[in-house]
């Protein structure tokens, strides 16, 4: 009993320290996050709060350049990729320095390919020493269907890595700058493996990232200092602090009194007052998100493109912007958010007009009333704040042109299930993107993805789209490739497979003292760049 | 002779039950009180069309979250303001006493059809049947209620009359075990075997002979079971298994609001308010039912 008293007094006075040194020293950054990490080895994780926990010990292969969703050289100085498109050859990045003297490890050498060869290997290979370590669960690497995508990862010296793919594929870069592609140190593993306790690779983080771990305490606060060898130099600021708060208000409460100088996820309602503070600045960016209503091209009338058209201009996109997202989304036309490369902006929306809506349904010959459906997704997403909401303001806009929508929903799983197969006539759903390339929305309306039980949920499949689609996933050139996804852009907007609603805004408050803050699209906290005045 | 006759006249007849019963029940004024305002309930209900300013499900996209009239921004029009989407509660409201008086009546007469028909068998047939009839509603009573309906609606999808039929379900064994107890204690009394023995057949024995001596819990349960099953209805919509939108049954209108309880706590509390008041109403006339119909508790 008095251990724990103990040791909770221990905690408040480490608070309190914490807290003091931020008054102190004005080179400290402390970020008010929302939870606590599972572990720190991003390979392992899928939440963003453990992702974002770990992202300042490490870098990737190749990296999102902060704000954006650009690929930019990391260890990789470059990269050749063979006229085949199967084969990448990454040139590493030479004197990259591990973090030193944490957990007693004292690195012997710079990172080279073996540092990589590990990091991949340890996902890809049942029979890596490290595979089956803290649970061996690698999502993020299955899911994008790397262990069938790389064929080969050889070592060719030690500064450079070959990569021997199955098929050419574009987007491949990008993900490798996602998480899944997070470069550990070799050695380390091997110093925790001799001393028998291999399960602390996962605790204790050794990387070459700017920040460099010193501590953490599950629901109080992990702590980093700047890794003064830092190949890109060393960062801005000296400490970074989490704050583990999850309570939303407490985060704005801290925020308000500077105790922590960024924070997550702000509560809708506290928006209109973050905004008015002095002391706050609050960025907002469009999420790399969308929502949507995919009709059931295999249903009548569904099947006529201008029943489709018809069903969206019936509906009032504005009014759902302004009563369901409440001000942090902007009306979506195009599949893509406008923050990924290749969006076409010269696409223009249907725009809200029943009169022409009754008009087309009567072309059409559709015998109103009619009777359909909508689907409602039983829960909140970032891309949705009120599925419900949206499907009843829908469901009134719909019965003024004679479309009888009766609301449907189950529960989520089996919700996803059920429009994968088909069985819906309209059905809300969205998408969250991964690594900003364009092929991780627009395979969303591919042929291969219109099979029962595929995430076309349109069951739409189009020649002039599918062919373009498949083309630009193989082809590397990105001038070329935008004026695909261009091209495809304006063929979804004339067939209207989908009715796109809505991109959400991501806000992030942050106090006026910081500057070089970027929100990331996807989703991110980088603070590296960032300085506290 | 005829002035031979001396008219003797009627000894006092006997003051009517339903009189004696409304004399009973008169002295209780909660029971008074509850009545009144049940009886209002349901008018507005019945007279929906006429009485709601507005349709229940029309959206007025210009007033979304409008306050109620006396305060500050609101309007006549909207009496009590307007939901999420710029719908008039008071028209949902009143509507939506419908759809909760619906409810709890539907499952009452049906839970009521059924527990008399499985309470007599079970008391009247005996053996086999009664084990098997007690042990399926001990079965039944043994998981929660709320949670049962649950798991009912998850599996027959929801929607107004499932909900219905998940709470007719929930509330059987109440029915079933006061018919039988009922039936079991009427059934050893002498009258009952003076019928036997001029040879009242089974069925006219069960329900012309039996029945009506046993109406009394059977009515103050059925009263109480109907605010009960309002509540429960209103739960499963809280929860999104219950009516689906756009009809607005009040418990789905509370869910709908959550959200906005700081910044319109009206759209909240109103239907969390009627919900209040018809089912106190509801139990205060049912304990008044209660205390005017059993015997033991009456007042001699």
């Amino acid at each position: 009993m008095s251990r724990t008293i103990r040791g909770s007094v221990a905690a408040v006075s480490f608070a309190a320290a914490v807290l003091a040194s931020t008054a102190l020293s004005a080179k400290t950054l402390v970020y008010c996050s929302e939870g606590s990490p599972e572990n720190f080895t991003p390979a392992l994780n899928t939440t963003g709060t453990s992702l974002d926990a770990a992202r300042p010990v490490f870098n990737q292969l190749v990296e999102f350049e902060r704000g954006t969703t650009k690929v930019v050289p990391g260890l990789a100085e470059k990269w050749d990729i063979s006229d085949d498109g199967k084969v990448i050859t990454f040139h590493l990045r030479k004197g990259v320095k591990f973090h030193s003297g944490i957990n007693n490890f004292k690195p012997t050498r710079d990172f080279n390919a073996d540092d990589v060869l590990f990091s991949f290997n340890r996902q890809g290979d049942p029979k890596h020493p490290y595979h089956k370590v803290s649970g061996g669960a690698y999502d993020y690497y299955n899911d994008m269907e790397m262990p069938k995508l790389i064929q080969k990862l050889e070592k060719v010296d030690d500064y450079t890595i070959r990569m021997t793919l199955s098929e050419p594929n574009a987007p491949f870069i990008a993900n490798l700058a996602m998480d899944l592609g997070t470069i550990h140190s070799a050695e380390y593993a091997d110093f925790l493996m001799k001393q028998g306790k291999p399960e602390q690779f996962d605790q204790i983080p050794v990387g070459t990232g700017p920040f460099q771990f010193v501590a953490y305490q599950k629901d109080a606060v992990i702590r980093f200092k700047a890794f003064p060898q830092y190949w890109g130099g060393k960062a801005k600021i000296d400490d970074l602090v989490y704050a583990i708060t999850p309570d939303a208000t407490a985060r704005y409460a801290k925020l308000k009194k500077g105790e922590c100088q960024v924070m997550f996820g702000p509560n809708p309602a506290d928006l209109a007052k973050m905004k008015e503070d002095k002391d706050i600045n609050l960025l907002s960016q469009p999420g790399l998100n969308i929502a949507y209503v995919a009709f059931n091209v295999q249903k009548k009338p569904f099947d006529d493109k201008h029943v489709r058209q018809a069903y969206i201009m019936a509906i009032d996109k504005a009014a759902i912007i302004r009563d369901v997202y409440q001000g942090a989304g902007q009306a979506a036309k195009n599949l893509i958010p406008p923050t990924i490369w290749s969006y076409n902006d010269k696409v223009k929306d249907y725009g809200y007009d029943p009169e022409k809506a009754r008009q087309l349904l009567k072309e059409a010959g559709v015998q109103t009333p009619l009777d359909i459906d909508l689907w409602y997704m039983p829960v909140q997403r970032p891309y949705n704040p009120n599925a419900k909401r949206i499907a009843e303001m829908m469901q009134a806009d719909l019965a003024k042109v004679g479309l009888n929508a009766k609301l449907v929903t189950y529960e989520w799983g089996e919700y996803r299930k059920r429009l994968q197969q088909g069985e819906h006539i309209t059905g809300q759903l969205g998408w969250t993107g991964d690594n900003g390339d364009p092929d991780n929305f627009f395979f969303l309306l591919g042929c291969s993805a219109a099979r029962a039980g595929g995430q076309n949920l349109s069951k739409w499949c189009d020649k002039n789209f599918d062919d373009r689609l498949v083309k630009a996933k193989q082809i590397p050139n990105v001038a070329e490739r935008t004026k695909l996804y261009e091209e495809m852009q304006t063929i979804a907007h004339d067939e209207a497979p989908q009715m796109t609603i809505a991109h959400s805004v991501v806000f992030e408050p942050i106090r006026k003292e910081v500057t070089g803050y970027k929100v990331s699209p996807l989703g991110r906290h980088d603070f590296y760049g960032v300085e506290v005045k | 002779m005829a002035a031979d006759v001396t008219v003797i006249s009627a000894p006092q007849a006997p003051p009517h039950p339903l009189a004696v019963f409304w004399h009973d029940l008169a002295r209780n004024r909660g029971a008074l009180l509850g009545l009144a305002v049940v009886v209002l309930i349901a008018l507005l209900a019945i007279f929906a069309d006429v009485v709601a300013p507005h349709a229940p499900a029309e959206q007025f996209r210009a007033h979304v979250l409008q306050p109620p009239a006396w305060v500050e921004g609101g309007s006549w029009a909207f009496p009590l303001g307007t939901d999420e989407v710029g719908r008039d509660i008071l028209s949902r409201l009143i509507y939506g006493a419908r759809y909760s008086l619906f409810i709890g009546i539907s499952v009452v007469a049906v839970a009521l059809v059924l527990g008399i028909s499985l309470g007599f068998a079970a008391a009247f047939v005996g053996g086999l049947v009664d084990v098997m009839i007690e042990r399926l509603m001990d079965l039944i009573m043994s998981v929660p209620s709320l949670v049962l309906a649950i798991v009912i609606v998850a599996i027959i999808g929801p929607s107004l009359t499932n909900t219905i039929i998940a709470v007719t379900i929930v509330y059987l064994p109440r029915y079933v075990r006061i018919v039988r107890a009922a039936a079991l204690s009427e059934k050893a009394k002498d009258y009952v075997t003076a019928a036997k023995t001029v040879g009242v057949g089974r069925w006219r024995l069960m329900f012309v002979t039996v029945l009506p001596n046993c109406v009394a819990p059977i009515i103050v349960q059925a009263t109480l079971g109907v605010s009960d099953a309002i509540l429960e209805a209103a739960a499963l919509g809280f929860l999104g298994l219950g009516a689906q939108p756009p009809t607005p049954e009040w418990g789905t209108m509370l869910a709908a609001a959550r959200e906005f309880l700081q910044r319109a706590p009206w759209v909240v509390t109103w239907p969390g308010l009627a919900i209040l008041v018809t089912v106190v109403s509801i139990n205060l006339f049912g304990d008044g039912l209660r205390d005017a119909l059993d015997p033991r508790l009456k007042r001699s």
